[in-house]
């Protein structure tokens, strides 16, 4: 499935003047994948195939990302994800989901799960954000909200192309690529991009770490061992500090271990998510 | 072939200085999440766009002006029911959410754009000297800011089209007679599929006697609504001259936006009947509020 055509299978949500694509897919018990910074839903597209046998799968894009609402008027903090997530689990009648996150994705996790436990059914934090491991230079320099004049769109889809492609153990296609940058290809999508980068904010997670040893949804921490972005560490860390957590380094994947050993992944999740 | 003006707009990204402040009070003043073609043209003129902006805020920024606008969507829907009707959203196969954004998208054009032909309309006249008549009476400060829950103004950028949109973005400009895809075409290249099969819709009515009377109709009344708003202050020809600029490119220019809006105006109304209410087009997609004194007076 193309980008296109992924994007053609979303649904939407507003959540007051915002509104919130997704996608769901399949049929039993909910759970939700969430992407990090600079991706969108797509990310998941062949995880999404391998849970759907048995599960409800729902992918949103975050708010800001993607094909969610992309003005230029909101917050676009770990925080408020949360928040707007929760929100969002309100409109779709979801009490309580499984929950799987990847890099901010991964701090939306931990945050769902330490502030609002009773959402969260089982939890599983993949090369996520956590602690002040994060934000990375890149992002960094990348939020600096005078980028948004000093680089064109097409300038910075090829600058976010090439440093994407360093967070694959072996880079994919093109065309995928292409896919998960394709919504920040505008001056609207650019800008965008470059207030989530400017959102992201260590104390989100470091206000969270003295609540880690409370989290008491089963954990799965999944982590490619050759990330650059999200050191294998702090997975461990995180595996040490949340009860009963089971951590899986990932040989041979670096930050998008989901893309890098895809059949590890799926088959991983399945175990954990009883699949 | 487009055919390329020797214009170059600025781009929101582009612009510095003046052009960057009054961009932003644009966007401020006409409520809307971007900046339209007309805009982005006139600041290819850096001393024409401050001068003429600075004269034009004033009037713009009013209940009076946001009612002018408003009264040329409710012409413009009323003129569109005599004209045939398209499908485009089923025929495009779009998804639920990129349907949601195609309506949300169509809601800000059908929005914008009549104001836009008031505002181009009143520039126009300044320029050419004319006299205001039967004024209307001095108008009340709306709220500014472009609302919430509008949709942002992206487009798909001139250079970065697939061959596909390039060929539809063609096939439109020779149509219509444009030098420039506006950016409401632009904004619709988001969803190829649904341009497409909005545009093959479109196509046919654009060429019948129907629908051009149509649109000389609405330009006719934006023209007397422009007439009956305050004069701007200081813009004049000379005014312009004065600042170095050519008043004749410029003034050519706005006559071809006046010329180019109306049918634009029609497209969109009619494109926005496949997921709105005939009632629910009439009214304003983002009605105006009066702003509020800071100090209602009667304290000790």
């Amino acid at each position: 499935m193309n980008w296109r055509a992924f994007q053609a299978i979303q649904k939407v949500t507003e959540l007051g003047p915002r509104f919130l694509s997704y996608v769901d897919e399949g049929e039993g018990d909910p759970v939700i994948l969430m992407h990090g910074i600079p991706t969108w839903g797509f990310l998941f597209r062949d995880l999404i195939e391998s849970l759907t046998a048995k599960r409800r799968v729902l992918a949103p894009d975050l708010l800001g990302f993607g094909f969610s609402d992309k003005r230029d008027c909101f917050d676009r903090s770990i925080g408020r994800q949360t928040e707007a997530l929760i929100a969002w689990m309100d409109k779709l009648r979801l009490d309580r989901a499984d929950i799987v996150g990847h890099d901010i994705g991964g701090g939306i996790a931990l945050r769902l799960a330490a502030l609002h436990p009773a959402r969260v059914g089982r939890l599983c934090v993949m090369n996520g954000v956590s602690y002040d491991a994060w934000p990375i230079e890149l992002m960094l320099q990348f939020g600096h909200p005078e980028n948004r004049r000093k680089m064109s769109a097409g300038e910075a889809s090829t600058m976010l192309k090439r440093a994407l492609k360093s967070g694959f153990a072996v880079a994919p296609e093109d065309e995928f690529l292409d896919g998960l940058l394709a919504p920040y290809g505008t001056e609207t999508g650019k800008t965008s991009l470059i207030r989530n980068a400017a959102a992201l904010n260590t104390n989100l997670t470091t206000e969270i770490t003295h609540l880690l040893p409370q989290i008491s949804a089963p954990t799965l921490i999944l982590w490619g061992q050759e990330d650059s972005f999200q050191l294998a560490k702090f997975g461990k860390r995180l595996a040490s500090d949340i009860p009963g957590a089971k951590f899986v380094p990932i040989e041979k994947a670096k930050h998008f271990v989901m893309i890098d050993q895809h059949e590890i992944v799926a088959r991983e999740l399945q175990a954990f998510l009883y699949i | 072939m487009l055919k390329h003006s020797s214009l170059k707009p600025i781009s929101e990204q582009e612009a510095k200085g003046e052009i960057d402040r009054v961009y932003h009070e644009i966007m401020q003043t006409m409520r809307v999440t971007g900046v339209n073609l007309n805009f982005r043209t006139w600041a290819s003129w850096e001393n024409f766009l401050p001068l003429m902006w600075d004269a034009m805020r004033p009037i713009v920024g009013t209940l009076a002006f946001e009612q002018a606008g408003d009264e040329v969507r409710k012409r413009t829907v009323s003129e569109v029911r005599a004209l045939p009707t398209v499908s485009a959203f089923h025929s495009a196969g779009l998804g639920e959410s990129q349907a949601f954004q195609v309506h949300a998208a169509l809601r800000l054009y059908h929005y914008i754009n009549p104001k836009l032909l008031v505002f181009t309309s009143a520039v126009r006249l300044a320029l050419m000297g004319h006299a205001v008549s039967h004024a209307l009476e001095p108008s009340e400060p709306i709220v500014l800011g472009p609302p919430d829950g509008m949709f942002p103004m992206e487009m798909v950028e001139e250079g970065e089209e697939e061959k596909r949109i390039k060929a539809i973005f063609e096939d439109i400009a020779s149509t219509l007679s444009l030098a420039t895809i506006n950016s409401d075409y632009r904004t619709l290249a988001l969803w190829p599929e649904y341009l497409d099969q909005a545009w093959r819709a479109l196509k046919p009515i654009t060429q019948t006697v129907e629908y051009n009377s149509a649109a000389d109709r609405i330009r006719e009344l934006a023209r007397d609504f422009a007439q009956r708003l305050p004069a701007p202050a200081g813009l004049t020809s000379a005014a312009v001259k004065d600042t170095g600029e050519n008043v004749d490119q410029i003034l050519k220019t706005t006559s071809n936006f006046e010329r180019i809006l109306p049918p634009l105006i029609l497209n969109i109304a009619i494109l926005t009947g496949e997921c709105e209410t005939d009632y629910s087009r009439l009214v304003s997609p983002f009605p105006a509020e009066l702003r509020k004194p800071l100090f209602s007076g009667g304290g000790r």
